[in-house]
């Protein structure tokens, strides 16, 4: 299957700071993906990479095999891309945004725009300061989503969005995905809302690519293994230890599973995403993952250090 | 894209206006009378003429004591150009930068260069129109002071040529650049006034008088009046010249009652009188120069401008 968004060893540094490094990461055309890490972690960076706002210091990004820097005439008119806290011209009117977006975007489909400003209630003459927050992301996703692009990114799209709000935009984003097929990106620190709707699972911290895969493959192959006080020595040479805790008599491990577990000893459970994901998060703050070479690419997940 | 521009601009645009057509219709106004005034009092007949008891010189006094009030406050048009730079081109970038709607603009289908080059365009092409067009008005507003007092006079000569077209695209591209490097709007309306002040003053008040050698004549000194110099000539330099050809505006030691004026200048070692000036006839040679240099400005500014959007920016 081809890929959407390609980045090779992909690296972006401020003054001193790496943002990002080496950032390897394929994400299939017509996944919806969630792109997940704490603040600071990068994912702001790696999705102004992927849309041309920023140049990369090392490595490569490509949309559909375009560069967005040097072929931005190209790449441009498939993506959708909407920044976080969704900013928008505060002074236009709705339907000034959307002439906007019109006279901006050759393939511009007005009328889905409208139709959907239509049905969320969005007074057309109303200025876009004056809307709640709520609106102005809905605004903000009409405007990128009647670009008809081929690949979505939303940078903390529901951050600033209450719960009720947050239902209604992850709805309208998967009636375009369903109606159009497209790709999505979208960055959040939190999984709790994306389980339902990503497939695709990208984890970011510390400017590193901690994890990218199949949300349901991740789901399968991750388990937490609770055992007698014991080394988890044993387990890691065969799989991968994510996340170890003893107490005096139980030992629990979070582990990445490379193959079949045989021993009996363990008792096996199945770990939400929401654990997975912060296992690897807090992994990354205490040591560096001992992955056996061979187990890397296994089970179509990619696992990068 | 032109309907981006003007929906962005139009309020900046509008305030410019308004401003352009008060002024206009005071031109306008102000400008009728005065050619009528300056017909009325033959001044025309005057303006070949130097002597100093001349009787035009009574008439050009009402003149000048009629009008001066309203002729000093074309100083008033200098900072217009400034107005320009800080209203319209310091916010260019830095505002887009400051709302973060640079990332809205700059992810469309459009490029983030072809999204410049038109803004830079349109904007450029309408000042250079607007501008243009008040010179016409300034040009014909200016011509009876001109002609009693010369072009060179900078309150004339900044106002009624191709400088002052190109001194409001200086101020519009510096406001641009800066506005483009420092991503802040207030910060950059500073940096706009500083850069248009830092080249405009150096060139108006060191390199200005110096664009052509100044023609210098020199007069014996028992000959109390200088030869007759046209109104046109722009005099910045008189004085005394010794006998090393050394240049004085002042006398080294004082004259007292006894002596004459000659025998006071043979006292201090004066060989000669001199006055350096510009002829009328360079004006519009100057003009050219002096466009060309804040033209050169302004293209730097510019292709600042764009490297520092294309590449520096986030």
């Amino acid at each position: 299957m081809s890929n959407a968004l390609e980045t090779n060893k992909l690296s972006k540094r401020y003054g001193r700071t790496w943002a990002l490094q080496d950032c390897t990461l394929n994400l299939p055309a017509g996944r919806v993906a969630a792109l997940v890490g704490p603040n600071g972690a990068g994912k702001t960076t790696l999705l102004h990479l992927s849309v041309g706002l920023l140049e990369p210091t090392a490595g490569s990004v490509q949309v559909f095999g375009l560069s967005p820097t040097t072929q931005p005439g190209e790449a441009l008119p498939r993506l959708g891309f909407v920044a976080q806290d969704t900013p928008l011209y505060k002074g236009f009117r709705v339907d000034e945004l959307l002439t906007l977006g019109r006279k901006l975007n050759p393939g511009f489909d007005d009328a889905l725009a409208r139709a959907r400003m239509h049905n969320l209630n969005i007074p057309l003459d109303r200025r876009a300061g004056k809307l709640s927050g709520g609106q102005q992301a809905q605004l903000a996703l009409a405007l990128a989503l009647a670009k008809r692009p081929d690949l979505l990114l939303l940078d903390e799209p529901l951050a600033s969005l209450d719960p009720l709000a947050r239902r209604e935009f992850l709805r309208q984003l998967l009636d375009a995905v369903t109606e159009t097929g497209l790709t999505v990106l979208l960055s959040s620190h939190i999984i709790g809302d994306l389980e339902r709707v990503c497939d695709y699972l990208i984890i970011l911290s510390a400017s590193h690519v901690q994890l990218a895969g199949d949300m349901q493959e991740i789901a399968r192959t991750h388990k937490r293994l609770i055992g007698p006080r014991q080394d988890e020595a044993a387990i890691a040479s065969v799989h991968t230890v994510i996340e170890a805790s003893h107490t005096e008599r139980q030992t629990t491990l979070l582990v990445r599973t490379n193959g079949p577990l045989f021993d009996p000893s363990w008792e096996a459970q199945e770990v939400s995403l929401e654990d997975i994901v912060l296992a690897y998060l807090s992994q990354q703050a205490s040591e560096r993952l001992q992955t056996p070479p061979s187990a890397r690419e296994q089970n179509g997940i990619e696992v990068l250090k | 894209m032109t309907w981006l521009v003007w929906r962005q601009h139009r309020a900046e645009g509008l305030i410019l206006l308004v401003v352009l057509a008060v002024i206009s219709v005071f031109l306008l106004i102000t400008g009728l009378e005065m050619a009528n005034s300056f017909q009325q009092l033959r001044l025309s007949n005057c303006l070949n003429l130097v002597s100093r008891d001349s009787p035009c010189q009574g008439r050009m006094q009402v003149f000048d004591n009629q009008y001066s009030f309203l002729l000093g406050g074309t100083t008033l048009l200098l900072p217009l150009p400034l107005l320009l730079g800080a209203l319209v081109g310091a916010p260019l970038v830095a505002r887009e930068v400051e709302q973060r709607t640079h990332l809205l603009i700059w992810t469309q289908s459009i490029t983030r260069m072809r999204w410049l080059t038109v803004k830079l365009a349109l904007l450029l092409g309408v000042v250079l129109l607007v501008s243009g067009a008040l010179l016409a008005l300034l040009y014909w507003w200016q011509s009876p002071s001109a002609q009693i007092h010369g072009s060179f006079i900078s309150r004339i000569y900044d106002t009624s040529g191709p400088v002052w077209v190109a001194s409001a695209l200086l101020a519009l591209a510096l406001g641009i650049f800066a506005g483009a490097l420092t991503r802040r709007t207030a910060s950059a309306i500073f940096l706009t006034i500083a850069l248009f002040v830092a080249i405009r003053v150096p060139v108006e008040v060191l390199w200005r008088p110096n664009f052509e050698t100044p023609v210098t004549i020199t007069w014996p000194i028992d000959q109390q009046e200088p030869p007759a110099l046209s109104n046109q000539a722009w005099r910045f330099a008189s004085g005394y010249i010794d006998a090393q050809g050394n240049r004085s505006s002042d006398l080294r030691e004082g004259c007292t009652g006894e002596m004459t004026t000659t025998q006071c200048l043979q006292a201090n070692g004066v060989q000669a009188n001199y006055i350096s000036y510009q002829p009328g006839d360079r004006f519009w040679t100057f003009q050219w120069i002096e466009t060309g240099i804040y033209m050169g400005f302004s293209v730097l500014a510019l292709f600042a401008a764009v490297w520092l959007v294309r590449r520096r920016l986030n």
